[in-house]
């Protein structure tokens, strides 16, 4: 059989070092680079792993314990980790923000499942925010009421990312539709709340929302910070969302409106059936930068004091008796950001190379 | 003799300062078979486009089957359900199956059941005999198949009248002929209303009732084909056979 055979070949100690010496010293230059990174590699890698592993400290249960080693102190993070991932919630309620987590999670992978696209998934999203507007909340079923000042942590950037999610887009795709409007009037309001939005930073939006906000509503009436904050990413992200989606409304060639045209379909079932299936096929890739970004941008609600997962590990690191783990603590978050927007990343890929597959030839989608 | 399904007076079309149509006037009659021919830029395609208001007439009136078309939304959708459009590009949406391009228009503008739909779907596609090909996408089919799945995607719509946009210009000449081949059936067996823009003059000469020559957004010459390819009245007709033939 030739193909094993030549596996065979390609496995020998000679062959190996042969494909090496070719990709890595064919000429002076690459030998240069390969010398140069190797160097590098030698100086970086095993330091880190020290630090992170060989010389980390993983059970001291004192500061004390951990200024004696000379690597990472993991002892700090299992200490804190309740304090980092929940916040100020109260301590002896916290399985209830840890439950919520888990709902709101779970939802959102069977979201992500095409099998599960049926009604009762949106049956199974109204309990389920039931569910975590109970848990979190508190004050029925014998659960004690927490005000929503307390929340915070991982619960919190995710119920600010999934309904910032779930409202920015189909507001941004409504934009995008009305950006493209013959109505004057509509057209007008679009591109000025798009241009006004996407001109100032988030930040200042935050700001505005907590500070501004309050002073144009009516005496006596007040809306909840969190919202106040939630509302603002919404607004932020849909201004966003709704250029790129324009981006791919305008690949759309004009036949496909005629075709539909001619059927005698409606404006609506234009959009539903025909252009945006198409046009949001096209913007996946920027779309879900965005999404991701929007998730790591929640973490701009500690500028109006809001506790996400990022103040809550600063919270972690003003206790006296655990100073100096800074590098610990935000590495610990890192990697809590870097998995959720790890994954976002893998499922848009999965789903672009599904559409392609699926029809055959991609040619409106490249 | 019975009120003309189609009619147009006096209708004008500008395209910025270019005058696209300069005072049509036609007249067609239920179930007759028209082939509009002449040089490109001559208005042919702008004016069937009229008719189901892909373009808008700036001047004059376009009346299809009762109804005059105006910037009224309900007229406009209801002219759309009385009249198919086949187009050079095809026009095929490409992220449905050939199945689900041909029962959108049904379920979703006449309301019909899926299993309806799809039944008349299957029946246009042996009508147009590529029945085998309904689960795939139109980008996997030859250029000849997507344009009979565009004509049974419009025959699915039961449409009184039928426009073809110079429906085999596109096509590689090697798939002309099975796209004819379908539209002088439609044309033999159905008492449908045909226009038909297209430089296939031996389709015109089959099929056609009436040809009409345009040139510079005017009707110059219309005639039964026999009188008209034989005894081409107007100067500028006989050149442009002299060169297409």
């Amino acid at each position: 059989m030739p193909r094993s055979t030549l596996t065979e070949a390609g496995s020998a100690p000679e062959a190996v070092w042969l494909r090496l010496k070719k990709r890595l010293f064919s000429s002076p230059l690459n030998t240069l680079l390969t010398v140069l990174i190797a160097w590098l590699l030698l100086m970086v890698v095993p330091p880190t792993v020290e630090w992170l592993l060989l010389d980390a400290d993983f059970r001291s249960s004192s500061a004390q314990g951990c200024a004696d080693s000379s690597g990472a102190c993991w002892a700090f993070i299992a200490e804190k980790h309740r304090l980092i991932l929940f916040g100020l919630y109260p301590y002896d309620e916290q399985w209830r923000p840890l439950l919520a987590s888990c709902i709101l999670l779970g939802l959102i992978v069977l979201s992500a499942v095409r099998r599960f696209w049926r009604p009762s998934l949106a049956l199974g999203w109204l309990v389920g925010l039931l569910l975590v507007g109970v848990l979190m909340w508190g004050g029925a079923f014998g659960l004690s009421h927490v005000e929503n000042t307390r929340w915070g942590g991982l619960p919190l950037t995710l119920i600010l990312a999934t309904f910032g999610i779930a409202f920015a887009f189909p507001l941004g795709v409504l934009l995008a539709l009305g950006r493209r409007s013959r109505m004057p009037l509509i057209k007008a309001v679009c591109v000025l709340y798009i241009e006004l939005i996407r001109g100032v930073p988030l930040i200042s939006l935050l700001f505005m929302s907590s500070v501004m906000l309050p002073l144009f509503l009516p005496e006596g009436f007040s809306i909840d910070k969190l919202l106040r904050a939630q509302i603002a990413i919404i607004l932020f992200a849909a201004a966003y969302i709704a250029e790129t989606v324009r981006g791919g409304l305008q690949s759309i060639p004009r036949g496909q409106y005629e075709g539909a045209d001619s059927l005698g379909l409606s404006y609506w079932q234009q959009m539903r059936k025909i252009v945006l299936p198409q046009a949001l096929a096209v913007v996946i890739g920027p779309l879900v930068s965005i999404f991701i970004s929007l998730f790591k941008d929640t973490s701009l609600v500690v500028v109006i004091g809001i506790f996400d997962l990022t103040q809550s590990a600063k919270a972690a690191l003003a206790d006296p008796q655990w100073q100096g783990f800074g590098a610990e603590a935000y590495l610990f978050i890192g990697l809590i950001y870097f998995f959720f927007c790890f994954s976002i990343s893998r499922y848009s890929l999965a789903v672009e190379k599904r559409l392609q597959g699926a029809h055959g030839s991609t040619h409106y989608l490249s | 003799m019975d009120q003309p399904i189609i009619s147009l007076e006096d209708v004008h079309k500008w395209f910025g300062a270019f005058h696209a149509l300069k005072g049509v006037n036609l007249q067609v009659s239920r179930g007759e078979r028209l082939v509009i021919c002449g040089p490109s830029g001559s208005g042919k395609s702008t004016l069937i486009r009229c008719i189901n208001r892909l373009e808008e007439h700036e001047q004059g009136r376009v009346i299809v089957d009762g109804v005059e078309l105006t910037s009224d939304l309900k007229r406009i959708e209801a002219v759309r359900r009385e009249v198919g459009m086949v187009f050079q590009q095809f026009n095929l949406f490409p992220h449905l199956t050939v199945l689900e391009n041909l029962t959108l228009g049904p379920r979703w503008v006449l309301r019909r059941s899926a299993g309806e739909a799809e039944e008349t779907a299957m029946h246009y596609l042996k009508r147009v005999r590529i029945p085998e090909q309904a689960h795939k996408y139109p980008g996997q089919l030859s250029g000849g198949q997507q344009q009979r799945v565009a004509i049974a995607r419009s025959l699915c719509m039961a449409p009184k009248i039928m426009l073809f946009d110079e429906p085999t210009s596109a096509l590689d000449p090697e798939m002309v002929g099975e796209v004819l081949e379908v539209m002088i059936e439609l044309a033999n067996d159905t008492g449908m209303t045909m226009l038909c823009v297209t430089h296939e003059m031996g389709f015109a000469r089959q099929v056609a009732d009436r040809v009409l020559f345009m040139d510079a957004g005017q009707i110059l010459e219309q005639n039964g084909p026999a009188e008209f390819f034989s005894n081409p009245r107007h100067e500028r007709t006989r050149a442009f056979l002299e060169r297409i033939l």
